[in-house]
């Protein structure tokens, strides 16, 4: 059995286009992902904004003294307050020297050239300030003594804009990228799975009908070729996980085995997978293949590795379907790993994905038993 | 009987493609199962291999019930299909190891075997080179070396020599015939009839399921009525000739195309000497004289009205 194992891991290992979507390729999206997203929400990272204030036409003290005083939670200052006219403003808005002016006036208004975080930024506190102003004056117009009996106190502290979660883990939109990418990694061992059932099933390929002639059980092909496959995989999913947690630094939460066993049942339920889409019907192997991928890919985007809203969106109107694709329930997990101190969120995903692994499993044993064929 | 069929019905829905075939293969003799394509040659193989499920009939290899679980039974088995079916990845040493370490255990065994198959395909300049890099012909030596490294006591060819060389199909069919003599029983199909012919000691007739005829070649030669075909070269040919060359003692058909006369007789002495003398005494010249005996493809166009390859 060792013979038809290494013989096999030397076939999967060899193959270029293997190790190229197996092992370099997720590595390279991890790359493009690290480069292009890098740092996108990161606290410690945060730059103050570069404002104009124009004050010309009415000096809102209130205003310019809440831009002087807004700040991130660590402190740093939200704004770099420029005072200037409304003609240098503009200037300075079409040089990209600042990302937006304000003119002071009872009713600031905001001048922008993008939209962006920045601006977003810039806009919230500037409707805040306004619904913090209207409620004043509103008070005051009642109460006038409002002011001396320190009733407003509370209204005039300053409101933290850029804010860190509790339990110190941040809600960070990267690793929805670099968990989805994970599970991605996952499911593609499908692809070994779907190989390995079709090199054994007589009706699907000829190297299938020369060793159902042979003396060995087909059980014992069947695996010998998985294992083969599972080490194959094992291989893939070390160097991806070795990438994201030595070089990129990408943070799994604070105990790392319930992820490598969410990376093994991940890649379980794809070497599974793959093996039930072989193993059902005599469809063309180039038509199986496209089946296994257009899986992989198509769970993989609704967990938000291609647009990052689509997570978000799924949650809001189809929850369900989080609980039958498996890589919604590989990231969920690592999700619970990274936010959540308890383990049963995890437990949760990984039982279903475990279950999904054994219905996957069993239909491809129904289909891989048969040793006999209606035609071939 | 290393090998009995007896009534095998396989239908594909409402086509039947083995029709109560019968076959018997004895050991030690090259048995050819010669039909067209689509006669059911390798619907038969895959139904002896128990690949194929098939509706009625019986299937005994070496004396023994064939199954897909027979595991005995397949051990001394050797199978090379009409499609090659080896591993990209592997090298060619690696593939006839490969192949043979899933009929024998003892790693030495496998190793000597390996080497012994690659010798008898003689590839052994080719063992590091990959599949692909091999041409059509030693792509095909090497499915041979894969299906043989067991050193099988049936082997089981099915079409081998499709698109492969000359070169290449005189060295398979040479291969077989030594296999043969080292003791193993051969069951090889083929369309080409000139292949089953030159190195079958027992061949079956196949069409549209059915055996239609079975023998030595010369005992299924022998069941026609040609016994010599001549075919005559002249610029000078008529209707009035082909008339009396007709009324030659054994001529039955007499045809004149293209400024070719081609005239089938009955098995008798002399007849060419006959026409000859016909010739000469009409003066009428005459170029290139070819006589052929009888065919396979003459058996099977007798017996179904239709030639081998069509």
């Amino acid at each position: 059995m060792f013979q038809l194992y290494k013989a096999r891991l030397k076939c999967l290992v060899r193959s270029k286009e293997n190790i190229f979507w197996s092992y370099l390729f997720p590595i390279l999206l991890a790359t493009c992902f690290y480069f292009t997203f890098g740092n996108l929400w990161t606290f410690e990272d945060y730059e103050s904004i570069s404002i104009a204030y124009v004050s010309e036409g009415g000096q809102d003290d209130a205003l310019k003294m809440a831009m002087e005083e807004a700040h991130t939670d660590n402190g740093t200052p939200l704004f770099v307050v420029n005072y200037t006219s409304e003609k240098e403003a503009s200037k300075l808005l079409e040089d990209n020297e600042i990302e937006a002016y304000i003119l002071g006036d009872s009713d600031p208004k905001l001048y922008i050239k993008n939209n962006g975080l920045n601006e977003t930024i810039i806009k919230s506190f500037l409707d805040s300030y306004r619904r913090t102003s209207i409620t004043v004056q509103t008070i005051l117009n009642n109460n006038p003594k409002a002011l001396e009996e320190g009733l407003l106190d509370d209204l005039m502290e300053a409101e933290t804009f850029v804010y860190e979660v509790d339990n110190g883990k941040r809600p960070d939109v990267m690793l929805i990228y670099f968990y989805s990418l994970l599970a991605y990694t996952c499911l593609f061992a499908s692809g070994w799975g779907l190989d390995e059932v079709i090199n054994i099933q007589a009706n699907q390929s000829h190297r299938g009908a020369r060793v159902s002639v042979s003396p060995v059980h087909k059980m014992k092909l069947f695996l010998s070729n998985m294992l083969a496959a599972i080490t194959a995989q094992a291989g893939g999913i070390t160097l991806l996980f070795i990438y994201l947690y030595n070089i990129l630094k990408i943070d799994f939460g604070d105990s790392l085995f319930p992820v490598i066993v969410t990376c093994m049942v991940g890649s379980f339920t794809g070497l599974a997978l793959g093996a039930m889409v072989g193993a059902l019907g005599k469809g063309k192997v180039e038509s199986k293949e496209a089946i296994v991928t257009a899986i992989v890919l198509g769970s993989s985007f609704l967990t938000g590795m291609m647009i990052v809203n689509i997570k978000y969106i799924i949650c809001k109107f189809a929850p369900f379907l989080n609980y039958i694709n498996p890589a919604a329930l590989i990231t969920d997990a690592l999700y619970s790993l990274y936010y959540y101190d308890s383990l049963h969120l995890f437990y949760i995903n990984i039982g279903i994905l475990s279950g999904l692994t054994v219905v996957f499993g069993f239909i491809a044993f129904l289909g891989i038993r048969r040793k006999t064929y209606a035609s071939i | 009987m290393i090998v009995k069929v007896k009534g095998l019905v396989k239908r594909y829905d409402k086509l039947v493609a083995l029709d109560y075939l019968d076959l018997e293969v004895a050991e030690g003799e090259i048995f050819g199962l010669l039909g067209p394509n689509g006669s059911g040659k390798t619907t038969a193989i895959n139904c002896i291999l128990s690949l194929l499920k098939y509706d009625k009939g019986s299937i005994e290899i070496f004396g023994k019930p064939m199954s897909a679980d027979a595991y005995d039974i397949k051990k001394d088995i050797g199978v090379i299909m009409q499609n090659v079916a080896v591993f990209e990845a592997l090298t060619v040493y690696e593939n006839v190891h490969y192949f043979c370490s899933l009929y024998i255990k003892d790693k030495a065994k496998v190793k000597e075997l390996t080497e012994e198959a690659i010798r008898f395909v003689s590839l052994e300049e080719y063992r590091n080179f990959y599949p692909k890099k091999l041409s059509g012909g030693l792509l095909r030596r090497l499915n041979i070396a894969c299906g043989i490294a067991h050193k099988p006591k049936l082997i089981i060819l099915d079409e081998p020599t499709v698109a492969v060389d000359p070169q290449s199909r005189n060295k398979i069919l040479e291969g077989i015939k030594r296999l043969n003599q080292e003791g193993a029983t051969i069951i090889y199909t083929s369309h080409y009839m000139e292949e089953v012919e030159q190195i079958c000691t027992n061949i079956a007739i196949i069409d549209k399921g059915r055996v239609i005829a079975k023998g030595t070649k010369d005992e299924l030669k022998s069941m026609i009525s040609i016994g010599e075909k001549i075919t005559i070269e002249t610029y000078q040919g008529n209707e009035n000739m082909v008339n009396e060359l007709k009324a030659f003692p054994n001529v039955f058909s007499v045809e004149l195309r293209d400024n070719r006369l081609e005239i089938k007789s009955n098995r008798g002495k002399n007849n060419l000497v006959h026409i000859l003398d016909y010739l000469n005494k009409n003066q009428i010249s005459f170029g290139r004289i070819v006589t052929e005996l009888p065919t396979l493809n003459d058996v099977f166009l007798e017996i179904t009205g239709k030639e081998l390859r069509d």
